[in-house]
């Protein structure tokens, strides 16, 4: 037996699903999610000797689950099985929901959060607990265990060589990117799970790490809420879910602990927070930021095969900062079958002449940096009736001009990178076969439902900081600023978004605070 | 109608109020296209024919089975919240009911009655609406046939695809160099003990 698999065979790791009676439970802390944030803390606690349960809503899964087929790997990994969006239906959210968390599912790229976005919370956020210098030893330790390193152009396959040449050649600033892989043979399959470990998530870093160092895991477990009597969290009280993942199977948890993390994400963690009735004063789940994103199609006489290798090797922050006006980044998409029927236009035939092409197709995005502009307020996340949570994200005016903007940049890195034709991902589709009409791009109906858009990276929601009355966690050590016991450790944290692919900034963040948390103990 | 009291009733709750939908040519009947093949999880019976026949419009092609895309339909929207799967049976119903389509569309029959093309002309019109409710509607029904017909490795052929690349032999297993010694110990009683772990 290989060490993850004996691992996630030990006693150590408990199974939601199997429980025959109400399970009771109780630590010392209880981390609650097992993504970038959780994974971090429940790890570094434990090997400061901490008890420490681990408690996840989705599956654990292995390669075994990880086939590179979406139909079988998209119900188990993402939330709602990839069917969540905003309450108008107009954005696709991207989200993983398995041991590992997003981590598991997303596309590997690292960036450490740029330092003047740490600089800028200072001044404008009131977060004065830590500066970019405090961050920097975490960084680097991150990047050791997760194997992060820039890849070389050689390795980039042919979907982001487009978008990199194609920068180049009009003079934009193009990189290739860092990736939390080692040994990685370049399926191309990051987004359905790495089917051969490569792949430096949670689920075969951390997550394991924190087992190994005395940590207990209990998941398909849904946290309902958490009670609070005399400034602490006394209780978490949780749903037991079937194999499935979805289905209640009747049974439920209690857990006990001196502290509880939340580590749900930036849409689960105000969930959790909702239901338990601690809103702060209606701060939880206001400025929840997305990156929201849209894409370009460009195709081309040779075949692109944007589904085998590194979906994501380049990117081009040319357009990062626009002043007043939105700024957003280039980055690649790796096209599945599944995934690319979706987002292309049209149905019926029309939809299917499209999709003739799919192997000669680049798909490259554009995408937003919201949250750093008074007229970008972000989302909300509410509950439904039923609590679970509902994300409404209105599409103001700035990110529309934002949106056509980059509509335009995007296809003239396609052709520039010799691109016979660029469809934008409007239903119905305009088609360009030159970039001299990429203004026609200014007639298309830029508004909710009319082009798909899509957040993979959720942020904010539980905003950290030293004044509780724009936070709620400090900033020092992300505690929440009543409950002396409860701490919040994910992407909900940030006052902002990053302008850069979130994973690492969450990791990094949260073993610097997980790091005085057991200083501190 | 402002777009804080739309969100209010809900987005799909919304469109049915607004659309009214249950008298007159809202009684008029389905076509029953086919049976479903097994249990439904989510949809009611008649939105499943209207989704049955939604699928037969956004997936026209020989080798596409309707009724298979439209059960494939019904047990993905088991994630998604209870909320949402009241909403897609009563986006199914709006979407055949012919009272909003003589209002919005011009059309005096429901849905799964029309011909062909007269049935890609409402969702044509569903694309095009001014109603934000409309527009995501048709999103919604579209990207449900298209997934769950583009998820089967039947479709690979057509659009040149030829399907995830061998791994065998790849598995790679670090996490940290050697085996730790409570597992060992745990892996020698679980062999002794000849069960699971507890």
């Amino acid at each position: 037996m290989t060490k993850l698999a004996a691992v996630r065979a030990s006693s150590k790791v408990i199974d939601g699903s199997a429980a025959a009676s109400d399970l009771d439970l109780s630590a010392d802390t209880c981390v609650v999610g097992s993504g970038a944030g959780g994974a971090f803390v429940a790890a570094t606690l434990a090997e400061a000797g901490v008890d420490v349960l681990l408690v996840e809503e989705g599956g654990y899964y292995t390669t075994r689950d990880f086939d590179m087929r979406e139909a079988d790997t998209i119900p188990k990994l993402y939330q709602e099985g990839m069917q969540r969006t905003t309450a108008d239906l107009a954005i696709s959210v991207l989200q993983g929901r398995a041991v590992g968390g997003t981590t598991v599912v997303n596309w590997t790229t690292s960036f450490r959060t740029p330092e003047d976005v740490v600089d800028l919370w200072a001044k404008r956020h009131h977060v004065g607990g830590f500066g970019y210098a405090d961050l920097v030893p975490h960084y680097e330790k991150v990047e050791e265990r997760l194997s992060i390193h820039k890849v070389d152009e050689a390795s980039m396959n042919r979907n982001n060589r487009k978008l990199f040449d194609g920068c180049k050649a009009l003079g934009w600033q193009a990189d290739t990117l860092r990736r939390n892989v080692y040994s990685c043979m370049q399926t191309g399959y990051c987004g359905t799970g790495c089917p051969i470990n490569a792949k430096r998530s949670m689920l075969v870093t951390l997550v394991p790490d924190a087992l190994d160092a005395g940590a207990r895991l209990l998941f398909r477990c849904r946290v309902d809420r958490l009670d609070a009597a005399g400034g602490e969290i006394q209780t978490a009280r949780a749903t037991l879910l079937d194999t499935e993942g979805y289905a209640v199977t009747g049974k439920r948890a209690t857990i006990r602990a001196k502290r509880f993390v939340l580590s749900g994400g930036a849409i689960n963690s105000p969930a959790v927070l909702l239901r338990s009735g601690l809103d702060s004063g209606g701060l939880v789940g206001k400025r929840t930021f997305l990156h929201p994103a849209i894409g370009s199609v460009g195709t081309y006489e040779e075949r692109i095969e944007a589904f085998y290798g590194a979906p994501q090797s380049a990117a081009s922050h040319q357009f990062a900062r626009r002043g007043a006006e939105v700024g957003f980044f280039l980055e690649s998409v790796p096209s599945y079958p599944l995934l690319m029927s979706t987002a292309m236009p049209g149905f019926g035939a029309t939809h299917a002449e499209r999709m003739e092409s799919f192997a000669k197709n680049a798909i490259h995005a554009a995408i937003t940096i919201d949250g750093f502009h008074d007229d970008v307020p972000g989302g909300v996340v509410r509950l439904r009736p039923s609590g679970a949570p509902l994300l409404d994200y209105p599409i103001v005016p700035a990110l529309w001009e934002a949106f056509r903007f980059a509509q335009k940049r995007l296809a003239e890195a396609q052709f520039a990178s010799g691109a016979r034709s660029v469809t934008p991902l409007h239903d119905p589709p305009l088609v360009l076969t030159q970039a001299s009409d990429v203004d026609r791009f200014d007639a298309l109906p830029w508004e909710p439902c009319r082009v798909p858009i899509f957040t993979a990276h959720q942020m904010g929601g539980c905003a950290m900081g030293d004044d509780p009355k724009s936070s709620v966690v400090r900033s020092e050590d992300l505690r929440h600023h009543t409950l002396k016991n409860l701490f919040v450790v994910d992407g909900s944290v940030f006052p902002t978004s990053l302008g850069v692919n979130p994973q690492e900034s969450i990791y990094g963040l949260a073993r610097l605070m997980a790091t005085r948390m057991a200083e501190r103990r | 109608m402002e777009r804080r009291t739309f969100l209010k009733r809900g987005i799909l709750g919304g469109a049915v109020l607004l659309l009214g939908g249950s008298l007159g040519l809202g009684l008029w009947p389905s076509r029953v296209i086919a049976l479903p093949t097994r249990a439904l999880h989510v949809l009611d019976a008649k939105a499943f024919q209207v989704l049955v026949a939604i699928a037969s419009r956004v997936v026209p092609m020989p080798d596409a089975d309707p009724v298979a895309i439209a059960h494939a339909v019904d047990e993905a929207l088991v994630r998604v919240p209870s909320e949402a799967q009241v909403d897609i049976n009563r986006l199914l119903k709006v979407f055949e009911n012919a009272l909003p389509g003589l209002i919005l569309d011009g059309r005096t029959a429901p849905f799964t009655r029309l011909p062909s093309t007269a049935q890609d002309r409402v969702l044509e019109r569903w694309r095009d609406s001014r109603l934000v409710m409309r527009r995501g509607g048709y999103h919604a029904l579209r990207k449900l046939c298209l997934g769950a017909y583009y998820g089967d490795s039947k479709t690979w052929k057509r659009i040149q695809y030829p399907g995830p690349p061998d791994t065998a032999g790849f598995d790679f297993d670090d996490s940290k160099a050697g085996t730790p010694a409570w597992l060992t110990a745990e892996a020698a009683r679980q062999k002794t003990d000849g069960g699971a772990a507890p």
